[in-house]
């Protein structure tokens, strides 16, 4: 029989810095997520500790719970994991790891499996470099020394990275091929993106009528799922993605950089915040939206989806949108439960996206050209077709799919 | 060094319009947290606004002691469009650096 996993959540808060509340509301929120039964929690305000992170005190009083594990907030050093198993016998996470370990335990693609093991190698890699320095100081002897096996253990890891890279490579660049040929077939590309446990899974499924997996809890969602939909006869691909969270380290953003160009490479970014949180929570988790963006360098037009507005009544959502309205471009006030304001998004997402040219194209006679014709039908708005020397044919549609025409031998009149 | 500073008028996402752009150097014996908190003041001088720099620039201090020191409105970058304007005065401040750095190498080439 499974025994239910238990841990103790320990928080150290630096005492030239004001209180943070939420920061032990989102531990216990990712604990939850992996699987985790929280017996207690512990604040302390004081300097980092350099043996144990925290003082020795909380980490014994921690430890009377007999948790199966401590979780930290705060990042643990090699030294500080170290020292806490060695001298206490006791099983230590830092919230880096514990993300990695919901991660892992959702990663169901081969794509997110890959991310998550380069993420896990890209942490380990600086440990085992410094463990083996560690262990080369000083005297050698043969045995349990340093000795090749251990070294080559940090250039295994190194060659696993670079196999994982080049693989992943493969996959993005599978990735901006798909990207291309739906962008052809005349489709716009929208990624909904936003902190974790904002309801993208839950607005993808009420505007596409899909039934993608959405759970209230953070990382439902891992691997990019995409979905059509059509707003006012503009043909649509929703791509739902990972969520962000605040104060991630670089290195889990490149391990997940395959996924993230589904944003950085979208027409169009839905950001979605949950406007039910507390001010100071949503304009928090709106600033580390703003700064994955930029980290994914995303450079397409954004709209902000207020969700969960049917949480609270007219004017309150009205006065929380009004305060964020520095953070949010383009807001509007949604719920994707009870499909209040989808209309209003639905007209907003058409004014935002980028306004179709009109090109005026001649197509020989050949079956080519009329095949060709037969594809513009249904990947373009076709306005007017006449009969003359050649084919002419006056249509409204992206640039890509009328480069794809012009190999077919279209002419741009 | 050098502070380079951009005057503009920002969307969330978007800078909307650049007003004016400065390039102060000034020598200096020390990186103390006054000296360059005096020399961003006087950059910023006549420029209305709040002032965006990056936390460390001001040596990762929370955002009201920046403020009390400055004594104007300060915060560090929150949304796209900020964080372009920082990028946009690390490129004028990179470039006149090496614009100084170059007149001086051939005013001391020429003496």
């Amino acid at each position: 029989m499974d025994e239910e996993k238990t841990a103790v959540l320990l928080i150290r808060e630096n005492p030239s810095k004001s209180p943070d509340p939420y920061r032990i509301n989102e531990l216990r929120g990712l604990a939850a997520a992996a699987g985790y039964k929280v017996m207690a929690e512990i604040l302390q305000r004081r300097g980092r500790d350099q043996r144990f992170q925290m003082g020795r005190g909380k980490i014994e009083e921690a430890l009377s719970y007999h948790p199966h594990k401590l979780i930290f907030y705060n990042a643990l050093s090699p030294n500080q994991v170290y020292n806490i198993r060695s001298q206490y016998s006791a099983q230590v996470l830092d919230r880096f790891n514990l993300i990695l370990e919901i991660f892992s335990s959702r990663a169901s693609t081969r794509e997110a499996k890959l991310q998550v093991e380069l993420a896990r190698l890209s942490y380990d890699a600086p440990q085992v470099k410094n463990a083996l320095a560690l262990k080369k100081r000083g005297e050698q002897p043969g045995f349990r020394g340093a000795g090749a096996y251990e070294q080559s253990m940090y250039h295994d890891i190194r060659g696993r990275m670079a196999k994982i890279r080049s693989e992943l490579e493969c996959v993005q660049s599978m990735g901006e091929d798909r990207r291309q040929k739906w962008r052809e077939q005349g489709f716009d590309l929208v990624a909904l993106a936003g902190y974790t446990n904002a309801g993208k899974s839950t607005l993808m499924n009420s505007l596409t009528g899909s039934e993608v997996v959405a759970k209230d809890q953070p990382f439902t969602t891992l691997s990019p799922t995409t979905r059509a939909l059509e707003v006012f006869g503009r043909k649509v691909l929703l791509t739902d993605t990972v969520g962000f969270i605040d104060d991630l380290p670089h290195f889990l953003i490149k391990a997940f950089r395959s996924t993230l160009s589904e944003i950085s490479e979208a027409d169009l970014v839905l950001l979605v915040a949950d406007i039910s949180d507390p001010i100071d929570l949503l304009r928090r988790k709106l600033i580390a939206s703003h700064k994955a963006l930029w980290d994914c360098e995303v450079t397409a037009p954004i709209v902000t989806i207020l969700n969960k507005a049917d949480r609270l009544d007219e004017d309150e959502a009205s006065l929380k949108a009004e305060s964020i309205k520095d953070l949010a471009p383009y807001p509007v006030l949604a719920s994707a439960v009870t499909g209040q304001g989808l209309g209003v998004l639905e007209e907003c997402l058409s004014q935002r996206l980028q306004p179709l040219k009109e090109y005026e194209i001649s197509l020989p006679y050949t079956s080519e050209g009329l095949s060709e014709l037969s594809r513009l039908y249904e990947t373009t708005e076709l306005l007017a077709v006449s009969y003359e020397k050649e084919l002419i044919v006056r249509l409204r549609g992206r640039e890509e799919t009328i480069a794809k025409a012009g190999l077919s031998g279209a002419q741009l009149r | 060094m050098i502070c380079a500073v951009v005057s503009a008028r920002i969307s969330p996402n978007f800078i909307e319009k650049i007003y004016c752009v400065r390039l102060m150097p000034r020598e200096a014996e020390a990186l103390d947290i006054n000296i360059v908190a005096d020399f961003i003041s006087a950059a910023c001088m006549c420029l209305p606004g709040t002032i965006v720099a990056e936390s460390g620039d001001f040596y990762n201090l929370e955002t009201w002691r920046v403020k009390s020191i400055l004594g104007r409105d300060f915060k560090y970058p929150e949304t796209i469009a900020e964080r372009t304007a920082i990028e946009m005065a690390h490129h004028i401040s990179v470039a006149g650096r090496r614009l100084i750095m170059d007149r001086e190498r051939r005013d001391n080439h020429d003496g």
